[in-house]
């Protein structure tokens, strides 16, 4: 038995009432699809004393492309998105990183905004929206702010949602015929588990030559991180086989992981130069590209 | 708090704590004891039920979430064609040992047969994913979805 702590619960009917609960009622705290949250309870003695229920507001689930640009609310179940046509061919590394998290029941009731909201440097959403370059939208009472999905994470488990806030909408531009995305993460199994490292891959195409590319990596840092030296690397070059080896070796040298119950240090390092370069190679082929 | 939801074809009106999971109204409050208590933390799958027709963790969701919506447990489905195959293939096909994830193992197999009548054994076993049982090695119960789906067809 693990009781939950007492708590109040508020089903507001719409966001406006939503953010008004958050900006009135004192230790508030918003519950969306409570997959993570739920486990966090029933491990603490004291929770929040008032839970706001975001769930049901219709108004946040939503998966739209229009002019060249995905928005997907913050509520929209990870079943929804990988169901999703759009997701499959404008997020292809979204997709991937769906289809392996969490288990069917996880994914019916887990929200693409509280994995985000949740900040953990194992986020699976986090890597594949980094390198499709998403933009965050929080609402508060009266405003929003939209800001680079980047600097919504500030350490593990810490983004910079401030307790009235509320995040509404993701937003990326939609992959292009001649780009790809991919996502690899190593958990330690197949199935249901956390990731120990993931990476994310972006690549836009122009013949044989990468035009433009951005990495990203989860679990190497207290937060999901983008590699901008390793992009440096690759951007204008022809691409190979080897060159792609080579930006795996750069990431590798380029991040401090920590030991920790899923992994070593050392572990992490090794596999993250390989998930890379799996990602890298997925994405230039979904570009359209050729390995040599 | 009172709370009006549709269990198992029925409207039910009944009293929930703010923090009462979902799981432990229906076990506690409305005596539906096919769900299982297992982890509380949405690992093992023995407490699932469907939520509007999707197979969720009862044990994540708490009960005034539900106000409004379409609970489903075995008991609901006890005369329905697909549930009747799956039943009678978990039986045969020495898919039970202790029993304890049945009811789980049940409710996402039947989620599965219900939007893919012809599944390949890697949907089934995507299907059962979120689902642990200690006993069986999984092949048996793999086996018996799968007979459950030629008994459909026949």
């Amino acid at each position: 038995m693990r009781p939950l702590p007492r708590f109040r619960l508020h089903r507001p009917g719409s966001i406006a009432e939503a953010l008004g609960l958050l900006s009135s009622l004192d230790d508030a705290k918003p519950i969306a699809g409570g997959t993570d949250l739920v486990p966090l309870l029933r491990d603490v003695e004291r929770g929040p004393r008032n839970l706001v229920c975001v769930g049901q507001l219709g108004a946040l689930s939503y998966l739209r492309e229009e002019d060249g640009m995905v928005t997907i609310g913050a509520t929209t179940t990870l079943s929804r998105l990988l169901e999703s046509d759009t997701i499959k061919r404008r997020a292809q590394g979204l997709h991937d990183a769906v289809y392996q998290m969490g288990s069917v029941q996880i994914r019916n009731l887990g929200t693409i905004g509280g994995n985000l909201c949740n900040a953990s440097p194992a986020a699976d959403t986090a890597p594949p929206l980094l390198v499709l370059d998403s933009d965050v939208t929080v609402a508060s009472e009266g405003e929003s702010r939209t800001m680079p999905l980047a600097d919504f994470f500030v350490g593990p488990k810490i983004s910079s949602l401030k307790p009235y806030e509320l995040l509404t909408e993701v937003r990326f531009p939609a992959q292009q015929r001649s780009s790809g995305s991919a996502f690899h993460r190593i958990g330690r199994r197949k199935g249901f588990t956390l990731s120990v490292v993931s990476a994310a891959a972006y690549i836009e195409r122009d013949g044989e030559y990468c035009r433009r590319a951005r990495i990203a990596l989860g679990s190497v840092a207290p937060t999901p991180i983008r590699v901008p030296e390793a992009e440096g690397e690759l951007e204008g070059k022809e691409v190979t086989e080897a060159l792609f080896e080579d930006i795996g070796v750069v990431c590798r040298d380029h991040i401090h992981p920590i030991d920790d119950v899923r992994g070593s240090a050392s572990y992490r390092k090794g596999v993250s130069g390989v998930l890379v370069n799996r990602a890298l190679k997925d994405a230039w082929i979904r570009a359209g590209g050729e390995l040599i | 708090m009172r709370l009006e939801f549709d269990l198992n074809g029925e409207h039910v009106t009944c009293e929930a704590r703010d923090n009462q999971s979902l799981l432990d109204l229906l076990r506690e409050g409305l005596w539906i004891k096919s769900v299982k208590k297992g982890c509380e933390q949405g690992e093992c799958g023995a407490c699932t039920v469907l939520l509007d027709g999707s197979p969720v963790t009862s044990c994540l969701v708490l009960s005034p979430q539900v106000e409004g919506r379409v609970v489903t447990t075995v008991e609901g489905l006890e005369a329905d064609p697909v549930m009747v195959a799956l039943r009678e293939a978990f039986m045969e096909d020495g898919a039970v040992q202790c029993g304890f994830c049945t009811p789980g193992m049940l409710i996402s197999s039947y989620a599965l047969l219900r939007d893919n009548p012809e599944p390949s054994e890697d949907d089934v076993r995507t299907a059962i994913e979120g689902n642990i049982c200690r006993c069986t090695g999984y092949v048996k119960i793999i086996e018996a979805v799968l007979d459950a789906s030629r008994r459909l067809k026949a």
